[in-house]
C-alpha cells in the first residue's frame, strides 16, 4: 500500500492540475492578501478604535476554511479528483500499473494522495490567511482582542478543518465514482458539478418544493446529504444544530450524531461503489 | 518443468444473448520456460483481448488462466513476475521517461537502481530526462520495453513490440528478445503482425482468427507441413496429367506445383518417366510464414487439414 501511495505522490506532485487546482489555494491566498494589505496601507486608513470580540477575531483568523466547504470549493475538489482518477483512462496508463498492484490499493492510494495534497494546500492557505490578516492588523495599528493564544487559534483551525472534511470527502467520492463510471475527465467533472449544484439547490429550496410534493421532499431532505453537511458545520462551528422549518409545520432538526451517520453512509457508500466497480472493470 | 503460462478454454464475450460478441473463444495453449512464443492473428482476431486477460486487465468470461502454476482468479500475485508492453507503451505524458519508470518501480515496490541501465539498454540514455509527450512512437515503444523489463520478470508479454521502430530498431529488438530467452532464461510471449520477425524470433507460434485458435506448433513444423514440390518436366501437359491423378497439382505455365511430401518424390519421378515426360528438376518449395498465415486466416483451415 505504501508503494502505491509513494508512486501516486511522485506522479501527482508533477501534474499540472495539482498546480492549478491545489497549490492555487495558498498561492492565491498569498497574492490576494498581499494585494489587499498593500491597498489598505496605501490608503492610510486610521486604525480601528476598538478591538473585535475574541470569537469574531478567531472566526476571521480561520475563515479560509469556509472556502473548501463552499459550493465553489467543493467544485474545485471535484474537478481535481476527477482528473486524478479519469486521467489514468485518458493516458491509458491503467495498463501500465494495474498488473503490478492489487486494484483496491491503487484506488485507495488515489483517494489518500489527492486528499492529502488538497488538505496540505488548504492548511497552508488557512495559515497564510491567518498570518497575513494578523500582519495587516498590526501594520494598521488595529487593536487585537484580549485572550488570543496559540491554543485558541489552533482550535479555530481544527474546527474549520473538521467542518470542511465531510463536504470535501463527499465531493471526492462523487468525482471518483463519476470518473470510474464514465472513464473520461470532462464527463466526470461535469457530472460532479451537476450533482453538487443540484444537492445545494435542493437543500436551499426543499422547504419551497415541499409545498408541491409534501412528504416526499421532507423524506428526501433527510436522506440526501445536503442538510446533514450544513447541520454538521453548524454543530462544529456554533455548537448547535440547524433547525429548518417546513411550511406544513414540520421541523427538521437532527443531532450531530445522526447527521454524521448519514454523511458517513453516503461517503462510504460512494467510495465502496468506486472500489467495487473498478475491481470488476475491464481495462480495454 | 512447470509451464510458465497455461490457458485452458479461455473465452471472452461482450454483451449477452444474441447480441453477444465473442472476442475470444476457447483458446488453450501452454508456454514453457525460456521459450519465445508468437501469437499471430489478423486485426480483430482476439490477440490483444487475450493478452489483456493474461495481464489481469480484462476478466475472462470463461476458462482458466494459470501463470507459474497459479490461477489468477482471486490472486493477482503471479503478475508480479510478469513484465508487459501493451498498446505501444502508455505513459504519463507530463513526466519524463525516467520519472515514468520511477513511478512504475514504486508501484511494483522495487528500487530504481535498474532504471539507468534499462534506459541505456533500449537506447534512451540521453532522452530519459525528456518529457514523454515529446517522444516519438519508436521512443515510447523502447520505453515500453524498458518498463516491461523493470521488475526483472520471468515472463515478458509484448504486444506488437516492433511497432513504430525503424529497421535498425527492429533488429535491436530482435536481438534483445532472443537474448532474454537464451541468455537470461526469460519466457517471452509476443504478438506481432511482422511475420518475418516472428519467423526469426519464435520457437513456437499460435495462430488465432476470429477469436478462435486455429493452429499451434513449432515454426519449423508449421512451415514443413506446408511444403510441396516444384516439378519441371516436359511436355507440361503430359506431366500434369501424370501427377494430378495422384496429388493436388497446379501449373504456373513453366512448372508444376505439387502438394506432396518428401516420401512421394520417387513415386512422382517414376510416374513422370512412365508417362513419357522428360524430368528436368524436382525441388522442394517452402512457403514463408506470411503465406502460411494468410492462407490459414483467410480460409480458416489449418495446414494439416
Amino acid at each position: 500500500m505504501l508503494d502505491a501511495f509513494s508512486a501516486e505522490t511522485l506522479k501527482l506532485r508533477r501534474h499540472r492540475a495539482t498546480w492549478f487546482l491545489v497549490w492555487i489555494f495558498p498561492i492565491g491566498a498569498l497574492i490576494l492578501y498581499s494585494i489587499a494589505i498593500m491597498v489598505q496601507l496605501s490608503r492610510g486608513l486610521p486604525p480601528s478604535p476598538v478591538a473585535p470580540e475574541l470569537e469574531t477575531w478567531l472566526n476571521n483568523a480561520a475563515n479560509f476554511w469556509g472556502l473548501p466547504r463552499s459550493g465553489f470549493g467543493r467544485i474545485i475538489v471535484t474537478a481535481y479528483v476527477a482528473i486524478v482518477f479519469a486521467g489514468e483512462y485518458a493516458w491509458n496508463t491503467w495498463k501500465l500499473i494495474v498488473p503490478h498492484r492489487a486494484r483496491p490499493s491503487l484506488i485507495a492510494a488515489k483517494f489518500a494522495v489527492s486528499l492529502l495534497l488538497l488538505y496540505t494546500a488548504f492548511l497552508a492557505a488557512a495559515l497564510l490567511v491567518n498570518l497575513l490578516g494578523t500582519l495587516n492588523d498590526m501594520a494598521r495599528g488595529n487593536p487585537l482582542p484580549e485572550g488570543i493564544s496559540a491554543g485558541a487559534i489552533a482550535m479555530a483551525h481544527v474546527k474549520g478543518f473538521a467542518a470542511s472534511l465531510p463536504g470535501v470527502l463527499l465531493s471526492a467520492a462523487i468525482a471518483a465514482l463519476a470518473a470510474i463510471l464514465t472513464r473520461t475527465t470532462a464527463a466526470a467533472i461535469v457530472i460532479g458539478i451537476i450533482v453538487i449544484t443540484l444537492e445545494q439547490l435542493f437543500t436551499a429550496f426543499a422547504p419551497v418544493l415541499s409545498l408541491y410534493l409534501p412528504g416526499m421532499v421532507e423524506g428526501l431532505y433527510t436522506m440526501l446529504p445536503g442538510y446533514h453537511l450544513a447541520n454538521l458545520t453548524s454543530w462544529i462551528l456554533d455548537g448547535s444544530g440547524m433547525v429548518v422549518p417546513f411550511p406544513n409545520g414540520a421541523t427538521v432538526a437532527w443531532g450531530w450524531q445522526g447527521s454524521a451517520a448519514v454523511v458517513a453512509a453516503w461517503i462510504v457508500g460512494l467510495m465502496t461503489l468506486s472500489f467495487w466497480r473498478f475491481g470488476r472493470q475491464d481495462i480495454n | 518443468m512447470e509451464p510458465v503460462l497455461e490457458l485452458a478454454d479461455l473465452s471472452k464475450s461482450y454483451g449477452r444473448g444474441e447480441r453477444a460478441v465473442h472476442a475470444v473463444r476457447h483458446v488453450s495453449l501452454t508456454v514453457g520456460p525460456a521459450e519465445v512464443y508468437g501469437f499471430l492473428g489478423p486485426n480483430g482476431a482476439g490477440k490483444s483481448t487475450t493478452i489483456r486477460m493474461l495481464l489481469g486487465l480484462i476478466r475472462p468470461s470463461g476458462g482458466e488462466l494459470r501463470l507459474f502454476g497459479q490461477t489468477l482468479a482471486d490472486n493477482p500475485s503471479p503478475l508480479r513476475r510478469v513484465g508487459s508492453l501493451v498498446d505501444g507503451g502508455n505513459f504519463y505524458p507530463f513526466l519524463s521517461g525516467r520519472r515514468n519508470l520511477e513511478v512504475l518501480a514504486r508501484t511494483m515496490g522495487r528500487g530504481r537502481e535498474r532504471i539507468g541501465d534499462l534506459l541505456a539498454q533500449v537506447g534512451l540514455a540521453k532522452d530519459g530526462g525528456r518529457k514523454v509527450k515529446g517522444y516519438s512512437t519508436g521512443m515510447r515503444q523502447r520505453l515500453g520495453v524498458a518498463a516491461a523489463l523493470l521488475g526483472d520478470p520471468d515472463l515478458i508479454i509484448l504486444d506488437e513490440p516492433a511497432n513504430g521502430l525503424d529497421a535498425a530498431g527492429i533488429q535491436e529488438m530482435r536481438i534483445l528478445i532472443r537474448s532474454l530467452a537464451e541468455e537470461h532464461g526469460k519466457t517471452v510471449f509476443l504478438s506481432s503482425h511482422l511475420l518475418h520477425e516472428v519467423q526469426q524470433l519464435c520457437d513456437r507460434v499460435a495462430i488465432i482468427s476470429q477469436g478462435t485458435m486455429i493452429h499451434e506448433s513449432r515454426i519449423a513444423d508449421l512451415l514443413r507441413h506446408d511444403s510441396g514440390y516444384r516439378v519441371e518436366a516436359t511436355p507440361v501437359s503430359v506431366a500434369e496429367a501424370a501427377l494430378a491423378a495422384r496429388w493436388p497439382t497446379q501449373s504456373d505455365g513453366e512448372a508444376l506445383l505439387v502438394d506432396a511430401s518428401r516420401e512421394d518424390v520417387p513415386d512422382m519421378v517414376r510416374r513422370l518417366v512412365g508417362a513419357g515426360a522428360d524430368v528436368h528438376a524436382v525441388a522442394p518449395t517452402q512457403r514463408n510464414l506470411e503465406e502460411v498465415f494468410l492462407s490459414m486466416t483467410q480460409s480458416g483451415e489449418t495446414p494439416d487439414a
